[in-house]
Order: C-alpha cells, then sequence, then structure tokens
C-alpha cells in the first residue's frame, strides 16, 4: 500500500507517528515537519542532497517551473511570482499556457523562444522560455525556466547608447573629453588622444593637456592654476576660452577652450564635457583677411592719388573741356583696365604680350594688322601692370592722333627681349613706321611726359622718346623682379634689334581702328 | 458545485521534492478523471510557510487532507496508487 489513510476526526499521536514511521519506511515521503523549541515547525527533507538544489532554484534569477504532461504547474519558484505578480499558491496547479500572453508557448525540448508573460495588474513582460523534459518518480515532467529579457534589453540599450556615444566621439572632429565629478577624465573623442601628452581617461584635465603659461599664450587663464582650471572645468560652464597647448606639437595651433555640466536622467550634475576647438585656421583666416584689407586700403589711396594727378594734369594739358574729358576718359579706361587684369589674375602678374593684348583690344579692328608684336614670354610682376598699361595707351593714343596709326598705311611694331639675364633687364622698343612724317625737336606733351615719369618712378625704368622723322621710337629698359621664375620659354627668337620685329616671321600682328 | 457534492482538497508539499511534485501531479490527475470539476485544491508549500503545518498536524510530506466533504480525511505520500486514494477519499470511480 502506498498511501496510509486514516481518519483524522480523533488523531492519535501513536497512530500517527507510526503511520508515518511506515511512511517513510516505505518511501512513500520525502519530508517531514518537526517541531523545533520556539522556531516553530520546521520541514526537513529526508533526501538532504536536495537542500542545496531547492535553496538554488528558490534563489535564482531565472523563473523556474516544474510543469505536468497536462501542463499544469507542479511547482514554481519565487522568481515566478515576482515576474508575474501572483503567489505560488495561485499559481500551482493552473496550466501554463495561462501565463502568457497570446497563443501558448509550445514547449519542444531545449528550445529557447521569446514570448510576452502575462503580469497582475502591469504590462506585459517579454521573457525567453527554456524547457526540457525531466521524470520525477513515476511522472514524466517539464523544467521551464522564464529569463526576463526586459532586463538584458535594458543592457541592450545601455550598450547601444554606450556605441553611440563612443562614435559620436571617435567621428567628433573636436576634442570632446567627458570629465567625472571629481575632474577626471572618463571618455576622450579620437582627436583628443591624439592631442593628449599622455593616455588621458582617468587623469585630470591639467594633467593630460598641459596649457602654455607664458603671458602671451595664457590668456585670461594665465592667473589661474592648473588645480584651480580642473576645478573650474567640472563646476563652471564657459565658453570660447582662447588656449595654446604647452606640448611642442601642437604649440603653434590655437583652441577654445569651453566647458558645460554634463546632466543624468534625475538633472543632477555629474560631471562635465570639455571641447577644444582648434582655431589656428580661422585666426590665420582672419589675420589673412585683415592684412587684405590693409593692402586694398593702401592700392585705394594709391589710385585715388594716380586719378588726382591725372586729372590735375590733364588739366594742364588740355586746350578745352572736351578736350580734357576724352583724355581723360581714355586714362581713366587705361586705368581701370589695368586693374580688371590684376583682378583676373588674382594679383599674380600677366604675361607680357597678354597685356598688351588687352590693353589695345579696344583700338583692334578686323582685317587689319596694324600692331605687331614679338619677344619671349614675359611673367610682369604686379607692380609692372599699372605703369605698363598707362604708358602703352598713352603710347597708342598718341599714334592714334599724331603718329603712324593716324594714317593708313601706318604700323607699330613692338618688340622686347631679355638682354641682361642675370641683372633681369627687359628691353622694349615701340617703334612707329609708314605714318606722317614726324617733326624733328618735337617738345614733349604731356602724354610722352606720363610715359617717362610712370615708367621711370613706378617701374624704375629708363626711357628714351625719339621723334624720328621716319617714326616715333619709344624705348623703354626694366628690371623684371622676382627673379628668373618670371621669365619663360620664348615665344620664338627675338628679333636681332627690337626696332626692326617686322623681320620675325613669328611676330603677333594687331588690328587697330582708328 | 456545492459543499455535499464537492470536494475541498488541501495538499501540503515541501517545495518542490520529487514525492512532492509527483502527489500534485497524480492528485490533478485523478481529480480530472473522476470528480469531473466537483473540486477544489489547495497546494500548500510548507517550505515556504512551515507554520501552515500546525493547522492539520503534518508530520510527513506530502499530505493530502480532505477538507470537504466531511468527515476529515488525510492520505500521507505522493497519491501515486490511484485506487487506494480514491477509496482513502470516498470517490467512486467513474
Amino acid at each position: 500500500m502506498s498511501e496510509l489513510v486514516r481518519d483524522v476526526v480523533t488523531p492519535s499521536l501513536i497512530n500517527d507517528a507510526a503511520e508515518t514511521i511506515d511512511a517513510i519506511h516505505h518511501g512513500h515521503v520525502d519530508a517531514v515537519v518537526i517541531i523545533k523549541g520556539a522556531e516553530g515547525p520546521q520541514v526537513v527533507l529526508l533526501e538532504g542532497a536536495d537542500e542545496s538544489y531547492r535553496v538554488l532554484v528558490e534563489r535564482m534569477s531565472e523563473g523556474a517551473l516544474t510543469v505536468g504532461p497536462d501542463g499544469s504547474i507542479l511547482y514554481c519558484n519565487g522568481r515566478v511570482s515576482e515576474l508575474t505578480g501572483y503567489p505560488a499558491e495561485f499559481l500551482v496547479g493552473r496550466n501554463i499556457s495561462t501565463l502568457f500572453e497570446g497563443e501558448a508557448p509550445e514547449l519542444a525540448p531545449d528550445v529557447s523562444l521569446e514570448t510576452n508573460v502575462l503580469r497582475n495588474g502591469q504590462k506585459p513582460l517579454p521573457v525567453k522560455i527554456w524547457a526540457r523534459p525531466i521524470s520525477i518518480s513515476d511522472t514524466t515532467a517539464t523544467l521551464v525556466t522564464l529569463t526576463d529579457l526586459s532586463i538584458y534589453r535594458r543592457a541592450e540599450e545601455i550598450a547601444a547608447a554606450e556605441r553611440f556615444a563612443r562614435s559620436v566621439l571617435e567621428q567628433a572632429t573636436n576634442a570632446i573629453l567627458v570629465l567625472g565629478p571629481d575632474g577626471h577624465i572618463t571618455h576622450a573623442s579620437s582627436i583628443a588622444e591624439n592631442l593628449a601628452e599622455r593616455p588621458p581617461i582617468g587623469r585630470a584635465f591639467s594633467e593630460a593637456f598641459p596649457l602654455a603659461r607664458s603671458a602671451a599664450d595664457a590668456g585670461i587663464l594665465g592667473r589661474v592654476s592648473e588645480e584651480s582650471l580642473d576645478q573650474m572645468l567640472v563646476t563652471k560652464p564657459f565658453h570660447g576660452v582662447e588656449v595654446r597647448l604647452r606640448s611642442e606639437r601642437f604649440s603653434k595651433r590655437a583652441y577654445l577652450l569651453s566647458a558645460g555640466p554634463l546632466y543624468n536622467e534625475r538633472k543632477s550634475s555629474v560631471g562635465s564635457i570639455v571641447t577644444l576647438t582648434e582655431i589656428t585656421e580661422r585666426k590665420r583666416a582672419e589675420e589673412q583677411h585683415a592684412m587684405i584689407a590693409a593692402e586694398l586700403n593702401h592700392r585705394v589711396k594709391n589710385i585715388l592719388t594716380v586719378v588726382q594727378s591725372l586729372a590735375a594734369q590733364t588739366v594742364r594739358s588740355s586746350k578745352s573741356l572736351e578736350n580734357f574729358n576724352s583724355a581723360f576718359s581714355g586714362r581713366l579706361k587705361a586705368l581701370a583696365t589695368a586693374h580688371d587684369v590684376l583682378m583676373q589674375t588674382h594679383w599674380t602678374g600677366i604675361d607680357l604680350n597678354e597685356l598688351l593684348t588687352t590693353v589695345l583690344a579696344p583700338y583692334r579692328s578686323p582685317g587689319e594688322e596694324r600692331i605687331r608684336t614679338s619677344g619671349p614670354q614675359i611673367l610682369l610682376p604686379v607692380d609692372a601692370v599699372v605703369p605698363l598699361s598707362m604708358a602703352f595707351h598713352e603710347l597708342t593714343t598718341n599714334a592714334l592722333k599724331y603718329g603712324s596709326l593716324s594714317v593708313s598705311d601706318g604700323h607699330v611694331d613692338v618688340g622686347w627681349q631679355l638682354i641682361d639675364i642675370e641683372d633681369n633687364l627687359i628691353e622694349l622698343i615701340w617703334q612707329e613706321s609708314g605714318g606722317p612724317m614726324v617733326e624733328r625737336g618735337r617738345t614733349a606733351g604731356f602724354g610722352t611726359t606720363l610715359i617717362d615719369r610712370v615708367l621711370t618712378y613706378d617701374l624704375d625704368a629708363k626711357t628714351e622718346i625719339d621723334f624720328d622723322p621716319e617714326g616715333l621710337r619709344c624705348k623703354v629698359r626694366f628690371r623684371v623682379l622676382g627673379g628668373p621664375s618670371c621669365l619663360h620659354e620664348e615665344r620664338g627668337p627675338p628679333p636681332a634689334h627690337a626696332a626692326t620685329p617686322l623681320e620675325d616671321s613669328r611676330s603677333r600682328q594687331f588690328q587697330l581702328k582708328r | 458545485m456545492t459543499d455535499q457534492d464537492g470536494y475541498n482538497l488541501r495538499l501540503y508539499v515541501a517545495g518542490q521534492t520529487p514525492k512532492s511534485i509527483a502527489a500534485i501531479a497524480n492528485l490533478k490527475k485523478l481529480c480530472d478523471q473522476h470528480l469531473n470539476g466537483r473540486y477544489e485544491i489547495e497546494i500548500i508549500d510548507l517550505m515556504k510557510n512551515p507554520a501552515l503545518a500546525q493547522r492539520h498536524q503534518i508530520i510527513a510530506i506530502p499530505t493530502l487532507i480532505r477538507q470537504l466533504p466531511e468527515p476529515l480525511k488525510r492520505i500521507i505520500g505522493d497519491l501515486s496508487n490511484p485506487e487506494k486514494v480514491l477509496v482513502g477519499l470516498d470517490i467512486q470511480p467513474t
């Protein structure tokens, strides 16, 4: 007989003891209740090895259940009660399928699956289920564990947030540091790690990034000790203080140091975010901008002086207002053209032949070849552009009014050559021919005076103007500053004499209109 | 279910010892087969609350108490012999 049955209406201690001993003897029970003094009843397992297992199961962080063949819950540990919100007494005997949201999970052996467990008065909880069939005495049962996935998912979210923050730090183009409440660096971007004197994590800011302390470099932080600075970075937000690092590697670079408090979810400060933004290029650009502004101011003043001088001298040499208007307008246009050339070449200078082409373009006319040029390629420096432009304008105007370009058969030959390589000395000859006879002893007008003056004073040139009866000749010798780099390959052999450029088959020819 | 025709059973177990688990499974199976919903089972885990043993003077575990219908009856063991349990609980097999 595997069970001892008796009427308990009139229990007898003797009978109880006998039946209990009999039950234990036949292996029908595996635990007994003993009375232990003031502590009251206590359960003693007859198989001692089960005790550690039972404690382990009761204390484990996963929910553990034993399920009968019909799906009814035979046992559940305390964690199942915590997960579901129901006491074990409520759960034991119920079908395990009633624990879950939606369709009941299939408890296949050793298969993990995820579902949601229903909770008493709360939202369902994501869990992972694992099951394995076991045999207990003569009964087949299934061991089931429930793992709370919300903890893991929260951990995954935290890990993802950490990875995200890390990637932001990795990709940041500024040096970014996270300081803990004690002022020590807890996180550093890649740029920050490169800037640091030594590995920054765990160090104070001043230790990892010692700042230059000289009066010129320290700026407004010059009077702040390193200890105070470290304290300030955690306690006081400040923005955009210019600093330099003491490190020799970065001593020539300028940075903006900023700091702001770092708050946690409860809005309390847990440290600070410190950034070092390099502003070296910005400062350089600002300095360059200031320099350009000063240069522009200087050039505008120079131009106004030139215009003022042109106006004054044109007035003196003009016989009428109409005459002044024509001459002054032409000279202003020549000046404007010269500045256009400078702007288009970004103030880097221009090839001599290109300058001639540009200055003489207004006088060109299709089908006529009135001005011919020849000479090697020479890059004129910036300072030579305005005086040569003005000189070419005056010579052309003079030729159109009185010289070879005033008649249909007249020509102008412009030739130049490098006559002293070491001294970079250029000789340019403007030779008119085929025009009206030039009067010997003709006095120089303002045009020739201007040519002489601008070339002498602005180009440091030597100018000779010869009123040859066959045609006016102007010879200019000037130096190309900047060395041989200004001299380029020759486009063709220079003429034997600049005065006879017509012999050069490669002469460039211009068509002039009257 | 009424007090006259229903069975009110209380099973005292000790955590998930083999005999306790076997007793729960055997009792449910037997009740489902022979009592057709005319029963209530209350499972008391004395590992969690040993003091509850005093009410019915539980000494060995598992122990099943038939509270209703009266008179009170007690079965000690894992209930693995259904015939003996049916006799002990005065249940007519279906």
